[in-house]
């Protein structure tokens, strides 16, 4: 490695090395903690039955979203519904969340082709927990970003930090595409240099993603405790008065229904398909409802007047200014969840050998150190004046 | 060179996984607060009792206990958890929660959110607030029909009272 032993080289390697190496163990478990997230849904499709969506017969067709609600309804009587999700995969169940009269919120995972509950969701949300444990620690939100928050997406300059420092060590990086070296044989320290090396020059564009995205989370939530905000996110749409049905008393309330929201949205814009709907939080709201249309990155928003079926107010890719078209793609690039399974066991793999990198850094440096703190001792020959206390 | 010396060398660079105290020591909160939330410790932290509004019944109570939230520009934030009761559940169109008597139902405060059984509410509280300040719910029926009724801020929450006091010093 040191056959160019010009000065300027070596400072940047020390800059690698010390990059890293202080926080190591921190770095190791968000990468961890990271790499488990993306696939925490897949993890809870393995783990439990309830979540899988399984046709009932090979020609049955999904339910519209009223009938689902209906048939909740029926199984858990006075549950009210709040949000439904429509994961994109056609493999999992619709996630439901609703109230029951007991003043609980339960979710659960609900068949698409019958409207049967399979299941619901203990009190431990794995997805939500490994999510919480990577992003901020845990940490509560009063009025502001998490403590954690701000502490692991300040990960994300020392992780630039040793990507920069790394590439300028090895300008020649590309040269190992070509021509991979992983030597066996010469020793633990050899072997986790080559493998350190190798596995950073495939994750090169992984870890800018990563380290780039998250260096926005940090910005984020930077310009949120000081009142900056780069969206312009319209007030909460409220509907008037005089838009909201008043019912003799005694007579049932209006009753929503979402398939005529969501064919009032596609009637304006076709390409739209629902991911995520919720229900009016007020009986002066609105159905909103979340999905993605042609650009996979960018989630589209539609809110539409329960009474009336018209679109309220509409929230599409062509809406956003390039700067929220930059910010709002970063989110979705940091946890790989636009494009299919694949993409996520793709984020995975680079995940796991980020958290690899991380461990096999520190590796190489414990056992330089190692050896160099032998070296140490060992030339030390003058004697002491006074004798070490033995340990 | 002592042997601690070197051992302290060596393993300063582990001092990090340290950090790992911090989601340890955080956990019981956060999932405090996720029961908090789906409602299955109850309505809040502490329920202020049931409020009689005309022919209709409905649990009030504080979210948390402890005082108002500052969130951002919208000042000082008080969030209140609400059940309506019985014939509520269908009667009623719309809650509202004030610090301080609202003039119409136009200004009857913050719109209570979320299914009948458990709607929240985080209602501004205002700057001329005091200790002595009420605290009115507004209900409105889905056939227009309104009723109100009133509570002193010191029972309604306490700590939210003993903020304004201590504001007010």
């Amino acid at each position: 490695m040191a056959k160019n032993g010009s000065s300027s080289r070596r400072l940047w390697f020390v800059a690698h090395s010390w990059i890293g190496l202080p926080i190591w163990a921190f770095l190791f478990f968000v990468c961890l903690t990271g790499t488990i997230a993306t696939v925490s849904q897949e993890i809870m499709w393995l783990a439990d039955p309830a979540t899988r969506a399984n046709p009932p017969s090979d020609d049955a067709r999904p339910l519209g979203y009223d009938d689902v609600m209906a048939a909740v309804e029926q199984q858990r009587p006075g549950a009210r519904l709040r949000e439904l999700t429509q994961p994109v995969k056609p493999q999992f169940a619709l996630i439901v969340e609703a109230v029951t009269p007991d003043g609980e919120q339960q979710t659960y995972y609900v068949n698409p082709y019958d409207g049967t509950i399979q299941g619901e969701q203990s009190w431990f949300d794995f997805r939500q927990f490994i999510r919480a444990l990577h992003g901020w620690l845990l940490t509560p939100f009063n009025g502001g970003y998490a403590i954690g928050w701000y502490a692991v997406s300040a990960l994300s300059i020392p992780l630039m930090g040793s990507l920069v420092t790394g590439i300028v060590i090895h300008k020649k990086f590309w040269r190992l595409y070509r021509n991979p070296r992983l030597r066996i044989s010469k020793g633990a320290r050899v072997f986790w240099g080559d493998l350190h090396r190798l596995v950073a020059v495939w994750s090169l564009p992984f870890i800018a993603i990563i380290s780039v995205t998250a260096m926005w989370f940090l910005a984020e939530a930077i310009l949120y405790a000081n009142n900056v905000t780069v969206a312009a996110t319209p007030p909460p749409a409220v509907l008037a008065r005089d838009a909201v049905p008043t019912v003799e008393r005694g007579e049932a309330p209006p009753e929503v229904s979402i398939d005529a929201a969501i064919a009032a949205i596609k009637e304006k814009h076709p390409d739209f398909s629902p991911g995520f709907i919720k229900v009016p939080e007020t009986a002066y709201g609105h159905v909103t409802v979340y999905g993605r249309g042609a650009y996979p990155l960018i989630y589209e928003e539609a809110k539409v007047d329960p009474y009336s079926n018209e679109v309220a107010r509409s929230r599409m890719v062509s809406d956003r200014t390039a700067l929220e078209f930059v910010t709002e793609s970063m989110r979705p690039l940091h946890v790989g969840d636009f494009a299919g399974l694949w993409l996520k066991l793709v984020y995975f793999l680079f995940g796991l050998m980020l958290t690899g990198m991380v461990l096999s850094g520190m590796l190489i440096w414990m056992k330089r150190t190692a050896s160099a703190t032998r070296a140490v001792i060992r030339d030390v020959t003058v004697p002491r004046p006074f004798p070490e206390p033995a340990e | 060179m002592s042997a601690l010396a070197a051992r302290w060398r060596r393993w300063r660079f582990h001092l990090s996984a340290l950090a790992l105290i911090v989601p340890l020591g955080f956990a019981p909160g956060y999932f405090r607060q996720l029961s908090l939330e789906d409602g299955s410790v109850g309505l809040g932290e502490r329920t202020i009792g049931v409020q009689r509004l005309g022919r209709w019944k409905a649990t009030l109570a504080e979210f948390a206990v402890g005082p108002p939230v500052v969130e951002g520009p919208a000042g000082p934030i008080k969030t209140f958890s609400l059940a309506l009761e019985s014939v509520a559940v269908d009667d009623v169109k719309a809650a509202y929660l004030k610090i301080g008597r609202p003039r119409s139902i136009r200004s009857a405060g913050a719109l209570f959110e979320g299914a009948p059984y458990r709607q929240t509410a985080g209602v501004a509280v205002p700057a001329d607030a005091n200790g002595d300040s009420e605290v009115w719910l507004t209900l409105e029926g889905w056939d227009g029909s309104i009723e109100q009724a009133s509570l002193p801020l010191s029972e309604a929450s306490p700590s939210t009272a003993a903020w304004l006091a201590a504001r007010a010093k």
